[in-house]
C-alpha cells in the first residue's frame, strides 16, 4: 500500500498521521451530524461555528501533516462558511447538500491517505468548483480581503510572486513546547520561489552567561521571501506555533524581476493583520486542536492495547478462581489471613474487571449517527417521505460489537426504506400519513443489548415470502407459523424485491445480516403486521469477553450456563414430572417446561439420568423456556469466554468455552441452540 | 516393506534433506515435518466434546488457548488405545490452527534426504495415501511420512469447519 506522505517537513510526522486521521474522521462525522440535524433550516450561529471549526481543524491538520490536497477543498469550504457566517452570502438550503458533498470529498481524500483507496479526482474538483460557484454566486464583495479568494486563484498558480516580509517573535517557551524552528524555516523556504528566501535571526535579549538558559528562546526571526503562496498559506506554516501577536506579515506585490530584498532589520511595525478565520474566543490560535480552552480529559489508546488488557484480566480471573479453589481445602482457622487475602483479591479483581470492561464500552450513537444521512439520501432517491427517529443513543456496548453491528443495521435500515415503507401516495391510499416513520432504538435488557429497527410500512407479506421461498427452492410450507415464515427471508439467496435496485434487493443481504449477527453471538427476531409495519429486533450480548455463569456438573464434565438465562433451579417432586407425547416435561407453577437432558444431548455418561435424582435448572432464552437436567450445581462464577473455533470447528449447543479454576476446559451452553437440538432429538 | 531393505541411505546427502519428527503408532513408525511441530506434552485433562467422532478426544487448555486433541491411533486404527502417564501429545501448528495429536511415543528427529523418500503404494488402508507424502527409510526401518497439514485440513478429520472456516475466526476471539 503506498500512501502519499507529506514532504513539507523534515520532522517525521508519520507516527502522528494516525492521530490526524482519527481527528479528521471525527471532525467529518461531527460536521455531518450537524448538517443532517439541520434538515433544510439555516444553521444558527453556534452550529455554523461548529461546522466551521470542524472544517478548519481538518484544513489545519492537513496542512501541518503535509496533505496539501486535503486543504484545497476544505479551504474553499471554509471561505464559503466564513462568508455565510458573516452574512455576506445568503443561506440557501442547497448548501447543506453541498457541504455534505464536500465532506464526502474530504472523506475520500482521507481514505486515500489512510488506506490507499482510489480517489475520484473529478468528483473532488466538481465539489470544489461548486463551492466556488456558491461563493461567487453570493455577494461578489469586492471589499473582501484578497485571502478569501485565493483558494480559487492559488491553485491555478496564477498568483504573481509577491515579496513577503515576516517577523516572528516567539515567546521564550517555544522550545519547551517541542517546536523546531528549522522545520518552520524549511517549510517557509519551500513556499518561496527558488533562491528567493532569506532568514535572519535577531537577538531580543542577552542575559548573563550564568543566567543563560539554552532552552529559552531569545531570538526573533526575520524572513523575506518571494512567493506565489497566499498570505493564508504563509500563515499556515505558523499554525500551532505562533499566536497572532507574535507574527507580523507584510506583503508587497513586486515585479518578477526584482530580487528578494535584504530583510529589513527593523521592519515597520504594522498592526497584526489578523485572520478572519480565527475570530477571538472561537479558536485561540496558540491552542489549536483544542476547543474553547477545554481541558484534556481523555487520552487516545490503541484498541489492541485495551484488548490485551482485557485478555490479561481474563487470565487474572482464571488465576484468582484457581487460587480460591485451592484455598477451599485449607483449614479456615489455620489460614485465616490467607482466606481474607483471597477474598480481598476476589473483590479487587472484580472491580478491576468492571473498570476494564467499561473502557471497551462505547455508546451506540456512534453507529446510529451514521443513519440520518443514509435515510435522507435513500428516501430522496426513492421518493419516500421518512421521519427518522433514534431512541436510546446512549446505550453502551462493547466496541468490538459496535464495529460488527453497523453493517447488519445498515442493511436492515435500507431494507425497511426500500421494501417496508410505502410511497406517500400508497400510504395516503391506505389511510396513513404520507410520512413514514423509521425508528432505531437500543436498550439494555438483562445481559443483552436489544436493538430494534421499526417501521410503520406495509409489513412483511406472508404469501409473497412463501411463494418466493418456493421459487428459490427454500423448503417451507403453508403450515409454518408467522415467526417461521419471517425467518425464511434470512435464507441465502432470498429476495422478494420484484426488481433489483441499487439500494437493496440483490438477494445477498439478509443471510449476510443474520450471519454477521450470529457471529457475534446475536440473534434477529422479526415481528410484523400486514399494513402496520415491521420490527426487526437484534439482540446482542453485552460483551463477548466475560460472562457470569453458573457451573454445573454432568457426569465427569462441567458446563457453564450463562447466568442471565437462569430463572431458578429446583429438585422436582415426582408429581411435577409429566410426559407429553413421550417427551418429559416438568410442571412448575402451572407451566409445563420441556426437560433438556444434557447427558443425552452431549452423549455423556451421567450419574443422574432421571429428573427426580438431579437438579433442574429453569432457563429462558429468546422467549423460550426449558429445564436443564444436571447432576449438581457447582458454583457461580465469572468466566472468560474463549473461542473454540480458533483451533477447532463450531461445537453445536455451545457458545464458546472457558477455562475453569482447575485448568480444565468447560463448554458454555448456548440455550437457543440447545432448544433447537432438543426439538430435533 | 522388505523391498526397501538393502538400500543404503545416503545420510550424507543432506542438501535436499528435510527434518522429520518420528513417532510410533502401535508398531509403525511415522514422521511429520518438524517445522509444523510446536511442542510435545503429556496427555491430560481432556474435555470431551459431544457428537464428535471417536478419534477426537476433546479439547485441552494449552496456556489459555483451547486446543482440540485427535487420537491418531483411533483414526488410523493402529496400536492399542490406552491413556497413561506416558501417553504423548504432539502439538502441531498448521493452517493457523493449533491441534494436538495423541501418539504412542515420540522417537527422534531425523533428517531425510529427498532421494531416500519413495512414493507410497496405493494401500487402501484407513490412512489414505493422499495424506502420505512418501515412505522414507531410516536404518533399515520404514518411516511413513504424513502430510500433517493436509490431514488436519481434511474433511475427514472434521477439525476445520469447511463452511465457516474463516468468517468467524475472529468473532468470539476476544
Amino acid at each position: 500500500m503506498t500512501t502519499p506522505k507529506g514532504e513539507t517537513s523534515s520532522v517525521d510526522l508519520n507516527r502522528f498521521n494516525e492521530v490526524f486521521f482519527e481527528e479528521c474522521a471525527e471532525n467529518l462525522a461531527e460536521m455531518e451530524q450537524i448538517l443532517i440535524s439541520l434538515g433544510d433550516r439555516e444553521p444558527d450561529h453556534e452550529q455554523m461555528n461548529a461546522i466551521f471549526r470542524a472544517a478548519h481543524s481538518i484544513k489545519g491538520g492537513a496542512g501541518i501533516f503535509g496533505f496539501q490536497d486535503m486543504t484545497v477543498v476544505t479551504h474553499v469550504m471554509e471561505s464559503l462558511l466564513d462568508r455565510l457566517r458573516n452574512r455576506e452570502i445568503p443561506f440557501v438550503p442547497d448548501m447543506i447538500d453541498l457541504f455534505l458533498e464536500a465532506g464526502d470529498a474530504i472523506a475520500m481524500q482521507l481514505a486515500w491517505h489512510r488506506e490507499g483507496k482510489a480517489v475520484n479526482q473529478e468528483a473532488i474538483d466538481a465539489v470544489r468548483a461548486k463551492l466556488q460557484r456558491a461563493i461567487d454566486a453570493g455577494a461578489p464583495a469586492p471589499e473582501l480581503p484578497p485571502e478569501l479568494d485565493e483558494g480559487a486563484t492559488a491553485r491555478e498558480e496564477e498568483l504573481l510572486p509577491r515579496r513577503c516580509r515576516l517577523t516572528f517573535t516567539p515567546d521564550a517557551e517555544i522550545f519547551a513546547r517541542g517546536i523546531r524552528m528549522e522545520s518552520i524555516i524549511s517549510e517557509l523556504a519551500e513556499l518561496a520561489e527558488p533562491g528567493e528566501f532569506q532568514c535572519r535571526a535577531q537577538l531580543i535579549e542577552l542575559p548573563d552567561l550564568a543566567e543563560l538558559d539554552p532552552e529559552r528562546c531569545m531570538t526573533r526571526w526575520n524572513f523575506a521571501l518571494l512567493t506565489r503562496a497566499s498570505r493564508e498559506q504563509v500563515l499556515d506554516v505558523f499554525m500551532f506555533v505562533a499566536d497572532e501577536e507574535q507574527l507580523q506579515i507584510e506583503d508587497e506585490s513586486v515585479d518578477r524581476r526584482t530580487p528578494a530584498g535584504e530583510p529589513a532589520a527593523d521592519p515597520p511595525i504594522l498592526p497584526p493583520p489578523g485572520r478572519r478565520a480565527y475570530d477571538n474566543g472561537e479558536t485561540a490560535p496558540g491552542a489549536f486542536g483544542r476547543r474553547g480552552g477545554e481541558t484534556e480529559s481523555s487520552i487516545r489508546v490503541n484498541v489492541t492495547k485495551v484488548d490485551q488488557l482485557v485478555n490479561q484480566i481474563g487470565e487474572l480471573l482464571i488465576t484468582q478462581a484457581m487460587l480460591s479453589q485451592f484455598a477451599v481445602g485449607l483449614d479456615p482457622i489455620l489460614h485465616e489471613a490467607l482466606q481474607r487475602g483471597l477474598a480481598q483479591l476476589e473483590r479487587n479483581t472484580r472491580d478491576l474487571q468492571g473498570i476494564v470492561m467499561s473502557i471497551r464500552l462505547v455508546p451506540i450513537s456512534i453507529v446510529f449517527s451514521r443513519f440520518p444521512r443514509l435515510v435522507r439520501e435513500i428516501a430522496a432517491k426513492l421518493g419516500k417521505q421518512v421521519e427518522f427517529k433514534t431512541v436510546g443513543d446512549s446505550t453502551e456496548l462493547d466496541r468490538g460489537l459496535i464495529e460488527k453491528i453497523a453493517d447488519p443495521l445498515g442493511h436492515l435500515v435500507r431494507n425497511a426504506l426500500d421494501h417496508g415503507l410505502e410511497t406517500p401516495e400508497r400510504r395516503v391510499a391506505s389511510g396513513k400519513s404520507p410520512t413514514g416513520t423509521l425508528q432505531l432504538s437500543a436498550s439494555q435488557v438483562g445481559g443483552r443489548i436489544v436493538i430494534d429497527v421499526t417501521d410503520d410500512g406495509a409489513g412483511l407479506n406472508r404469501d409473497k415470502i412463501i411463494a418466493k421461498a418456493l421459487e428459490c427452492g427454500i423448503p417451507c410450507s403453508e403450515a409454518m407459523s408467522d415467526e417461521e415464515v419471517w425467518q425464511l427471508i434470512f435464507a441465502p439467496g432470498f429476495s422478494t424485491a420484484s426488481e433489483v435496485t441499487d439500494i437493496s434487493g440483490r438477494g445477498v443481504g439478509m443471510d449476510v445480516v443474520i450471519k454477521n449477527v450470529q457471529s457475534i453471538g446475536g440473534r434477529v427476531q422479526i415481528a410484523s403486521e400486514a399494513g402496520r409495519g415491521a420490527r426487526f429486533t437484534i439482540s446482542l450480548p453485552l460483551t463477548l469477553a466475560i460472562l457470569e455463569g453458573l457451573s454445573v456438573a454432568v457426569g465427569e464434565e462441567k458446563f457453564i450456563i450463562p447466568l442471565n438465562v437462569v430463572i431458578e433451579s429446583l429438585q422436582p417432586q415426582p408429581e411435577q414430572l409429566k410426559s407429553v407425547n413421550g417427551r418429559e416435561v416438568v410442571q412448575v407453577r402451572g407451566e409445563y417446561l420441556p426437560i433438556l437432558k444434557l447427558h443425552r444431548m452431549f452423549n455423556l455418561e451421567a450419574e443422574v439420568t432421571e429428573p427426580q435424582q438431579g437438579i433442574l435448572v429453569m432457563v429462558e432464552a429468546d422467549g423460550e423456556r426449558g429445564a436443564i437436567l444436571v447432576d449438581a450445581l457447582l458454583d457461580e462464577q465469572q468466566v472468560v469466554v474463549k473461542s473454540i473455533e480458533t483451533n477447532f470447528r463450531r461445537v453445536e449447543g455451545s457458545a464458546g468455552a472457558t477455562i475453569l479454576g482447575d485448568g480444565r476446559v468447560a463448554l458454555i451452553l448456548d440455550l437457543p441452540e440447545l432448544f433447537a437440538m432438543h426439538k430435533k432429538l | 516393506m522388505q523391498t526397501t531393505q538393502g538400500t543404503v541411505v545416503q545420510q550424507l546427502a543432506t542438501e535436499a534433506a528435510s527434518e522429520y519428527l518420528t513417532f510410533t503408532l502401535g508398531s509403525e513408525s511415522y514422521g511429520i515435518d518438524i517445522l509444523k511441530v510446536q511442542e510435545i506434552r503429556g496427555y491430560d485433562c481432556v474435555t470431551r466434546i459431544a457428537n464428535t467422532p471417536a478419534f477426537i478426544k476433546g479439547v485441552i487448555n494449552l496456556r489459555g488457548v483451547i486446543v482440540p486433541i485427535v487420537d491418531l491411533r483411533i483414526k488410523f486404527n493402529v496400536g492399542e488405545v490406552t491413556y497413561h502417564e506416558f501417553t504423548v501429545v504432539i502439538i502441531i501448528n498448521v493452517l493457523n490452527k493449533v491441534v494436538g495429536i495423541v501418539v504412542d511415543g515420540v522417537s527422534d528427529v531425523v533428517a531425510l534426504p529427498a532421494q531416500s523418500i519413495k512414493p507410497a503404494p496405493e494401500l487402501g488402508a484407513s490412512l489414505d495415501t493422499r495424506y502420505i507424502t512418501g515412505l522414507g527409510t531410516l536404518n533399515d526401518e520404514m518411516l511413513i511420512l504424513v502430510d500433517i497439514e493436509k490431514l488436519i485440513g481434511s474433511d475427514e478429520l472434521q477439525i476445520v469447519d469447511s463452511t465457516v472456516e474463516n468468517t468467524q475466526k475472529e468473532a468470539v476471539n476476544l
